[in-house]
């Protein structure tokens, strides 16, 4: 990853609403662009904050009526932001100090926000690069006489252990004190014998919000099936092409038979290995360093 | 000439609450009623009041994975099985979730010459024409087309 500029990897679209707008509004917004956070202006159109699933999901569970409540009451202050010149490295330790998932990427002026970066956004690119790697992995999984597989990442090596489940039958409050209580994006649903049914992600729970449930609704009626997983022992590169497929931002990771999840890999997680799939590029980084 | 005497006066509407599986049925409906291709559809509450548009745009935009650009490097892909699954997950999505919600619109009385202005300024293919705080009609682009073009047919 060293030498790759912020730049390389961002998006140049940048989703911003006044600080004035409703709730309503800016779930609408998040899911028609499928967006972690909202650039939020003020009357000047400079930037004063942003919106997260994460701030949505807050108001839902304090009972903020959609309609009525403004960014402005839920928006975080101020905003955490990188330059397109700022290496990517960089730019990972800054979402990670400060537990977010994107960061605006600030132009010339500061009141100019020129694009956004995402973990997604960062494992897209090195993905993209492993792909044009000839040693990297991305490569050799797809040939069928490659006999050395020791250099190559596998799911186990970047997934957390640490899976958070609910019941179908918990209520989205519960769900919600689960994803808060560990700072997940999504937690495993589980019927009455253990066995995993399905999946509520932060964007299950502001749809749900969007669309007038209340708090005392099951998880049963809004959880999405069937759970995308794959073996931990999968390639590293095969489970981030899985996700880039499959439009998901998370794998569980299960040992052998599908029903018994041990972990769970995350493109933040994938973003965090910061070498692609494979240990040349981790090799190579050891090495360089001074 | 003015909007209402152009507008389509028949028009289909879409419901807040629809599923985009039902938006795109009435996508089709519409077309064949109507008998041109129809790609964008207000959206109307149950207050008879115009909430928003949702376009043909809007659903793809959705739909579409977020990371494209690595879908068109990978050679062996069968993207039309990868899509059906991904068209699952549309289930839980409302119109109201995905439609464009600053609707421009003009009323029965605005001149043809600002609704051609309007639509290329603001790249519009469709104008909803409001009467008051009721949707009277839909001025499509196709309408100001062959009306501003007829001598030439």
């Amino acid at each position: 990853m060293k030498g790759l500029l912020v730049e390389e990897a961002m998006r140049r679209q940048v989703i911003q609403l006044s600080h004035d707008v409703s709730l309503d509004k800016c779930i609408n917004q998040l899911i028609k662009f499928k967006v972690n956070a909202l650039l939020i202006t003020d009357e000047t159109r400079c930037p004063v904050g942003a919106v997260s699933k994460t701030d949505i999901v807050g108001a839902f569970y304090g009972g903020l009526p959609i309609a009525e409540s403004l960014s402005m009451d839920i928006m975080n202050g101020p905003l955490i932001t990188c330059f397109p010149d700022d290496e990517l490295g960089v730019a990972l330790d800054l979402m990670r100090r400060n537990g977010v998932h994107q960061l605006f990427v600030q132009g010339a002026e500061p009141c100019a926000m020129v694009g956004t970066l995402s973990y997604s956004d960062v494992v897209a690119l090195l993905y993209r690069y492993c792909r044009a790697c000839p040693k990297g992995a991305v490569r050799r999984s797809e040939l069928t006489d490659c006999s050395d597989q020791t250099q190559l990442l596998i799911v186990r090596d970047a997934m957390s252990t640490s899976v958070i489940s609910c019941r179908q039958e918990d209520s989205l409050a519960r769900v919600i004190e689960g994803l808060t209580a560990h700072r997940l994006g999504a937690v495993l649903v589980q019927d009455a014998k253990g066995l995993p049914v399905g999946v509520i992600s932060k964007t299950d729970i502001i749809l749900a919000y969007h669309h007038g449930s209340s708090l005392e609704v099951e998880a049963r009626s809004i959880f999405k099936a069937p759970v995308a997983s794959c073996d931990e022992n999968s390639l590293l590169s095969d489970a981030i092409r899985h996700m880039f497929l499959k439009d998901v931002q998370r794998l569980f990771a299960y040992a052998g038979d599908p029903s018994r999840i041990v972990g769970v890999l995350s493109l933040s997680d994938a973003a965090h290995i910061r070498s692609g799939s494979c240990r040349a590029c981790i090799t190579s980084r050891i090495i360089a360093a001074p | 000439m003015y909007a209402r005497d152009i507008m389509s006066p028949r028009f289909h509407i879409l419901s807040p609450a629809n599923s985009i599986a039902e938006a795109v049925k009435m996508f089709h409906i519409a077309s064949v009623e109507e008998q041109k291709r129809i790609f964008g559809l207000m959206v109307i509450d149950e207050k008879d009041q115009l909430v928003g548009m949702l376009s043909m745009y809007d659903i793809i935009l959705f739909i579409q994975p977020k990371h494209i650009h690595v879908w068109s490097e990978i050679e062996d892909l069968e993207a039309h099985a990868i899509f059906g699954e991904l068209l699952d997950r549309v289930k839980s999505v409302r119109v109201s979730d995905i439609m464009t919600t600053n609707v421009v619109t003009v009323k029965p009385q605005t001149h043809v010459m600002a609704i051609a202005d309007l639509m290329i300024k603001r790249h519009i293919r469709r104008l909803p024409v409001v009467d008051g705080n009721n949707v009277v009609g839909v001025v499509y682009i196709s309408d100001l087309f062959y009306h501003l073009l007829e001598k030439f047919l």
